[in-house]
C-alpha cells in the first residue's frame, strides 16, 4: 500500500486539527475496531466451540472462550480416514494444479506482453473474449464428458490452467520491466526463452508469489468443479467434505461416528473441520500480503 | 493494446507490393520462433476448454441427446427459447436472479467505496495496515467455510446471533429456512465475504489523487467533509464506473456459488437463480438442451450490458474497460 497521500495531510495537521477533526478520527477508529472484530469474531467463536465440550456447545454457553477445554475434537477430526482422505485429494490438487497453472500461464504471457509479436493484438482479444463471453455450465460439462475426465483426478485442475484475469496481471509486470535488460541479453546471444528464464522471472517473484497465491486459494476453496464432475468419494476434495458434513449434521452419519467414540457434539465438529480446512490459508496469507496487495493493484489500475 | 499497432506498421516500408509484407511477415515471425512455441500451450487451452463449449452451444438449438452425440442431434430451431420464455418457473427463477442481484448492488456496491474513504483518512499507519490484513481475509475463504460459518452463527440451536435476539426477548428466528429472511443472509454473508477485498482497488485509487488538493482546500477552509465531497469523491469517480460496468455485466450471475451451498428447499422459492436452476434441471433432470439454451441467455445478457456499459461509459465519461 502506498501510504504517502495519507502520511502528509497529518503533517499539516498539527497546524489545525479541530475538535470535529480529533472526533472523526475518534469514530473513525470505532468504526474500524468494530469491523475488523464483525470479521474476526464467527472464527474466534467457532475455535471456542471446538476446544469445548458437548455439554457446553449444545447449552450454547460457549462464546469467547472454550468451556470445558478438550482436544478430543480434534484429535477425531484429524484421525477421520474420510477427512484425511479429502484433504489429501485437496493438498495434491492445489500443489499440482498452481505449479501448472503458474507454469502455463506465464509461458502464455510472455509472448503477448511483446509489442513486436505480429497478431499479438489477435491472440490478446482472443483471451480477452473468454472473460465476455463462455459456453456456459452444459457445454461444458459435456465436453469434459466427451473428453473423458469425469470422476478423474485431473478435472480438478485441468480446465483451470489459465485464469485470464491472473495472466493480464502478470503480462502487465512483463511490460513494466526495462527493455534495455532484454536488449542487452539479446546482444549477448540469448533466445527469448533464455532471457524469459533467467533474466524476465526472477525479476518478477512478487508477482508470481502473488499468483501462485490466487491459484493455491482457487484450488484450495473450489468444490463446485467436485460436486460436478466428481462421485467417487476417494476423490472428494476437502470443500466438497465438509459441504456434505455440514448438510449431514443431524445424519447418523455423524451422531454414529461421534457418540459412540466421545462426549463431543456435531457441531464441534464442523468447527474443528472448518478450522483445519482454513489452516493451511491462514498460514501462508500474512506472508504473501505484502505480495497481493501489490500484485493486485499492478493488475487493475493501469490505463 | 493500444501501442501495439505502431511498432506493427514500423519495419514494412512504405512502397511495396503483398509478396514483401508476407515476406517481412515470415521474417518476424522467423526471429521470435520460440515465442511463438510458446503462445501453443494457451491458445491450445483456450481452444479446448474455453472455444469448445462455445461451440456447445448449438445444442440449445436441437434437441440434444447424449448418445446421437452433439452432430447427429435433430435441429429444432428457437424452440427451447420459445419455451423458455413462455416457462413460469423460468420466469420466476429469473426475477429471483434480478432481485438478489439488486439487492447486492444496492448494499454492497456503495460499501467498499466508504469504507476505502475511512479507512484512508486513519492517520496510524499500524493500525490502518492490521485492518486492512483483517478485513482483506475472508476473501481467502471458500464459500462452504463461510456457509458453514454463517451457519453455525445463525443456527436456532445455540447460534450465537440468536442467542443475543433472545437475550434481547426477541423470538428466534430461522434464518436458513425462513422465506421472508433467506436474503438478507445471502446478502451481508456476501458482504462479509467481500467488501474488505473490494476496498483494495479503491485505496489504490486513492493513493493516486494528488496530497496537494487537500492541502489547497485546507487553506481555503474545507472541512474534512467537504474535502471528500469535493476532492475524494471526484477523484474516485472513473475507477467508480468502471467497477460498476464490470459489476453490471454479472448482473445475472447473482452468486451461484454461493446459492448452491447455503440454500436448501424450504427457501427456493425465493434463492433459486438463474444459475442454480440451470445446475439442477439441467444436471439433475438431464435436460440438456433447454437449460443450455437458458445459459445462452444469461452470457448474451451479461455480454450487452458489458458492452452497453462500456459504450456509456466512454460516450460520457471518456473512457472505458477498453
Amino acid at each position: 500500500m502506498k501510504n504517502s497521500p495519507a502520511a502528509k495531510p497529518a503533517k499539516s495537521q498539527a497546524i489545525r486539527s479541530s475538535v470535529g477533526e480529533k472526533l472523526f478520527q475518534a469514530i473513525n477508529i470505532v468504526i474500524f475496531v468494530l469491523l475488523g472484530l464483525t470479521t474476526v469474531f464467527p472464527f474466534l467463536n467457532l475455535i471456542a466451540k471446538s476446544f469445548s465440550s458437548e455439554a457446553a456447545v449444545v447449552s450454547g454457553m460457549v462464546t469467547l472462550f472454550p468451556i470445558d477445554f478438550q482436544v478430543g475434537t480434534y484429535k477425531y477430526v484429524a484421525s477421520s480416514s474420510m477427512f484425511l482422505n479429502a484433504f489429501m485429494v485437496s493438498v495434491t490438487v492445489t500443489v499440482i494444479g498452481s505449479f501448472l497453472a503458474l507454469f502455463m500461464t506465464t509461458l502464455a504471457a510472455y509472448p503477448l506482453s511483446k509489442p513486436r509479436l505480429r497478431g499479438r493484438k489477435f491472440f490478446i482479444l482472443m483471451y480477452l473474449f473468454t472473460m465476455l463471453f463462455s459456453g456456459g455450465l452444459i457445454p461444458t460439462y459435456l465436453l469434459i464428458h466427451s473428453l473423458g475426465l469425469i470422476d478423474k483426478l485431473p478435472v480438478l485442475f485441468l480446465p483451470f490452467m489459465i485464469s485470464v484475469y491472473n495472466m493480464l496481471i502478470i503480462k502487465s509486470y512483463f511490460e513494466s520491466l526495462p527493455e534495455g535488460l532484454e536488449e542487452s541479453a539479446k546482444i549477448d546471444g540469448a533466445s527469448n526463452m533464455t532471457i524469459l528464464v533467467r533474466i524476465v522471472l526472477p525479476l518478477s517473484l512478487p508477482v508470481l508469489a502473488t499468483i501462485t497465491l490466487f491459484y493455491a486459494v482457487q484450488f484450495w476453496n473450489d468444490y463446485f468443479t467436485s460436486l460436478l464432475y466428481i462421485n467417487s468419494s476417494s476423490l472428494k476434495p476437502l470443500q466438497l467434505y465438509l459441504k456434505e458434513l455440514f448438510v449431514s449434521s443431524t445424519d447418523t452419519f455423524l451422531r454414529d461416528n461421534v457418540e459412540a467414540n466421545l462426549n463431543v457434539s456435531p457441531q464441534s465438529i464442523q468447527a474443528a473441520s472448518i478450522m483445519l480446512a482454513t489452516l493451511p490459508i491462514l498460514l501462508v496469507y500474512p506472508f504473501l500480503q505484502k505480495y497481493f496487495v501489490k500484485g493486485v493493484l499492478i493488475g487493475s489500475v493501469k490505463g | 493494446m493500444r501501442e501495439s499497432t505502431a511498432p506493427e506498421a514500423v519495419p514494412v516500408p512504405v512502397k511495396r507490393g503483398r509478396g514483401s509484407y508476407l515476406r517481412q511477415l515470415g521474417s518476424d515471425v522467423a526471429k521470435d520462433w520460440d515465442l511463438y512455441i510458446a503462445l501453443i500451450p494457451g491458445i491450445a487451452f483456450l481452444l479446448l476448454f474455453k472455444y469448445a463449449p462455445m461451440y456447445g452451444i448449438i445444442i440449445a438449438f436441437k434437441d440434444f441427446n447424449i448418445f446421437d452425440g452433439l452432430a447427429a442431434s435433430p435441429w429444432v430451431g428457437w424452440e427451447h427459447f420459445e419455451k423458455l420464455f413462455s416457462s413460469e418457473s423460468f420466469l420466476h427463477v429469473f426475477r429471483n436472479t434480478l432481485v438478489i442481484s439488486v439487492y447486492k448492488i444496492l448494499f454492497l456496491f456503495p460499501l467498499p467505496i466508504v469504507i476505502a474513504i475511512l479507512l484512508n483518512e486513519l492517520r496510524n499507519m499500524a493500525f490502518k495496515r492490521t485492518v486492512q490484513t483483517v478485513i482483506y481475509l475472508p476473501h481467502f475463504l471458500s464459500w462452504v467455510i463461510v456457509s458453514g460459518l454463517f451457519l453455525d452463527m445463525l443456527s436456532t440451536n445455540g447460534g450465537i446471533v440468536n442467542k443475543i435476539i433472545v437475550a434481547l426477548g426477541g423470538e428466534p428466528i430461522r434464518f436458513f429456512l425462513d422465506n421472508s429472511i433467506f436474503r438478507t443472509v445471502l446478502v451481508s454473508s456476501a458482504g462479509w465475504k467481500e467488501t474488505g477485498w473490494n476496498t483494495i482497488i479503491y485505496l489504490a485509487a486513492l493513493a493516486g489523487i494528488d496530497p496537494g488538493l487537500y492541502e489547497a482546500a485546507r487553506i481555503d477552509g474545507a472541512n474534512k467533509w467537504k474535502q471528500i465531497i469535493h476532492i475524494t469523491l471526484p477523484g474516485l469517480i472513473p475507477i467508480i464506473l468502471l467497477m460498476f460496468i464490470l459489476r453490471l455485466g454479472s448482473v445475472l450471475e447473482a452468486g451461484t456459488e454461493q446459492i448452491l451451498v447455503m440454500y436448501n428447499p424450504s427457501v427456493y422459492n425465493v434463492a433459486d437463480v438463474i444459475g442454480t436452476y440451470v445446475y439442477r434441471i439441467g444436471l439433475g433432470e438431464q435436460n440438456y438442451s433447454f437449460t443450455t439454451a437458458v445459459g445462452v441467455f444469461e452470457s448474451v445478457v451479461a455480454f450487452i450490458l458489458i458492452l452497453s456499459g462500456n459504450a456509456l461509459a466512454r460516450k460520457f465519461f471518456g473512457r472505458g474497460i477498453w
